[in-house]
């Protein structure tokens, strides 16, 4: 994965133009950021940044015989000021780019070129083929195979850890408003070796199933089993209660074991053997539509880890008006943390979390305002609180084209202050058909 | 272990079978519409059982199990996971990349600052409160940014 801003962006002009002549339904989505960022580290050092950053993407619907579309999204970086982004002056990245053919029955789709597989356990980026279709008998089956996509080399190694081929797929069935059953699997080649860390490969299987024993209760979830080790890796279910369509009653638990074996890199060096335990979370939750224009909602989750257990247990507020032009939220969650979970030498990170928002969008302007405080039960690095609040101006020229403007202000343990500025010019182009996709 | 190849090449082959047993008749399977027929404003909390009343012929699900309640939207994954299809018929792909992305530099919540109700992931100082965060759910990373090597995490985390 190693395309960068300018290549990407004449990649992406050299297929616009050609298709945008061809295809009956078009649509374009650009995005242009100007940042400007000031920072005062703790410690006394000053940071400004200058990025200006550039989202395009481009579907184009109805080609050929009509079931053929192409679609394409990625975005590039420069710094017009110091490097804002590790040491790099320039960035960028291709989120995907694939031709799909959609067959009229059986929701049959072949895709190639660079997409996301998420087919039960599977979620990996490559550069490949896949194909999906239902069959006969509720029966249900897709596959892929490509190249991986991949990452940033590893500190110290000559690549990121992951084997260059990746295959899988997912079979399922599914009986008629009662239960989707699935087996998936993914295969990656052997993964090079590694000089400071240990290789690891990834292969994994798993099992998915969503039952509705009554039309109110969906019971939807997963589990994934590494044969390398011959150990399950995940184990994540969640039932769902609606008493009514107001009123959803959701209970959740994810377990997970071999958390090292999800990335390539262990990301905390100095607890590598914690990351082959298992951790837990087991949660409730009740959201309820009082009605079309106000909801509330209230949560409860258990964590529990090798080193301490924490509690979180909160609510949120959620409110509309004048047909959801005016929008708003609050709300609050206590993170009730044990000995174990703290920032480095600082005592348990236990927090009162509070958060607010509006926003305002009418078809000439739109306004926004958010607020969220995090305030330390003990103070982290010798502060109490963490804190941001950002407002957003914008206005549409047209329908299509709007111009907004972000300002941020926070304080926190991390950085002193931190204050941010950003430009955004949107242009959303798309063809006056109906359903047109978010 | 070394049974994992011989697993997957069975997995394989019983797939190649089955859809090549299955093909004639698949002509006579109903799949879902390219598109949702009406626009869906922005911002609207989607509740598909207003219209639909019986399961969708092309996912064989109730549609309420798809009205985008609290509890749907943070359990998405879920539902993702089995059928993005029927997510397909009103979000483009992109919508799923604004959050879930091999290689991002700006936080979702700074991209899109203009829009607080979607609860972009990273609000406010991120930086102090993953560590907190890491620690009570390491996947949770994985879950938006697989198994890429983040650049900003790996700036850090060597």
């Amino acid at each position: 994965m190693k395309l960068i801003g300018p290549s990407l962006l004449q990649l992406v002009c050299l297929v616009i133009l050609p298709i945008t002549v061809l295809a009956a339904d078009v649509t374009v989505d650009s995005t242009t950021f100007l940042g400007i960022a000031r920072r005062d580290v703790s410690g006394g050092s000053k940071e400004s940044f200058l990025p200006a950053t550039q989202f395009v993407g481009l579907t184009a619907d109805k080609l050929a015989d009509g079931n053929l579309s192409l679609h394409l999204y990625g975005w590039g970086r420069t710094d017009l000021g110091d490097n804002s982004y590790n040491n790099n002056a320039t960035s960028g990245s291709l989120n995907y780019g694939y031709l799909q053919y959609r067959f009229d029955q059986a929701n049959a789709i072949i895709r190639g070129g660079r997409f996301s597989v998420r087919e039960g356990i599977v979620n990996e980026q490559i550069d490949g083929v896949s194909a999906r279709t239902d069959l006969p008998m509720g029966i249900g089956i897709s596959g892929f195979l490509g190249a991986t996509v991949h990452s940033t080399n590893l500190k110290g190694e000559n690549s990121d850890g992951k084997g260059d081929m990746v295959y899988g797929g997912r079979i399922n069935y599914r009986h008629t408003g009662l239960l989707e059953a699935g087996l998936s699997g993914i295969y990656q080649s052997a993964a090079p070796t590694l000089v400071t860390q240990a290789t690891k490969e990834y292969r994994r299987v798993g099992a998915d199933i969503w039952l509705t024993p009554k039309k109110s209760i969906d019971i939807i979830g997963h589990s994934s089993f590494n044969p390398e080790t011959a150990r399950f890796t995940e184990h994540s279910y969640l039932i769902n209660v609606k008493q009514s369509q107001r009123l959803v009653l959701t209970g959740e638990i994810n377990q997970y074991r071999e958390k090292g074996d999800q990335y390539t890199w262990s990301p905390l060096p100095n607890d590598i053997s914690k990351m082959a335990i298992r951790s837990t979370q087991t949660g409730l939750s009740a959201a309820f539509e009082v009605d079309k224009n106000l909801e509330v909602a209230a949560d409860y989750k258990h964590y529990t880890r090798e080193f301490g257990s924490a509690d979180r247990f909160g609510g949120e507020v959620r409110v509309k008006y004048k047909e959801n032009s005016i929008r708003g939220g609050f709300g609050y969650h206590y993170l009730n943390a044990g000995q174990g979970f703290s920032v480095g030498v600082n005592p348990p990170a236990s927090y009162h979390e509070l958060r607010c928002y509006t926003m305002r969008d009418s078809k000439s302007y739109f306004v926004a305002i958010d607020i969220l405080g995090d305030f330390f039960k003990n103070n982290i690095y010798g502060k109490s609180s963490a804190w941001e609040g950002t407002t957003s101006l914008g206005y549409h020229f047209t329908p299509a084209l709007a111009l907004s403007g972000d300002l941020s202000y926070g304080r926190n343990p991390q950085f002193t202050e931190e204050t941010k500025a950003l430009l955004r010019l949107t242009y959303n182009m798309s063809y006056p058909g109906i359903g047109v996709k978010k | 272990m070394t049974f994992s190849k011989p697993l997957f090449a069975i997995l394989a082959a019983a797939g190649i079978i089955s859809i090549a047993a299955s093909c004639a008749q698949m002509k006579a399977i109903p799949g879902l519409p390219a598109s949702h027929p009406e626009a869906l404003a922005v911002g609207q909390q989607v509740n598909c059982a207003e219209c639909h009343e019986d399961q969708q012929k092309g996912t064989m699900k109730a549609f309420n199990a798809f009205n985008h309640t609290r509890s749907f939207v943070k359990s998405h994954r879920y539902y993702a996971a089995s059928d993005d299809r029927l997510c397909a018929t009103c979000h483009k792909s992109s919508f799923c990349t604004d959050c879930h992305s091999n290689k991002v530099e700006m936080k979702p919540s700074t991209r899109f600052g203009d829009r607080p109700d979607r609860e972009m992931q990273h609000r406010g100082n991120f930086m102090t409160m993953h560590k907190i965060e890491g620690k009570l759910d390491p996947a949770s990373c994985y879950r938006c940014h697989g198994r890429a090597n983040n650049e900003r995490c790996v700036a850090c985390h060597k």
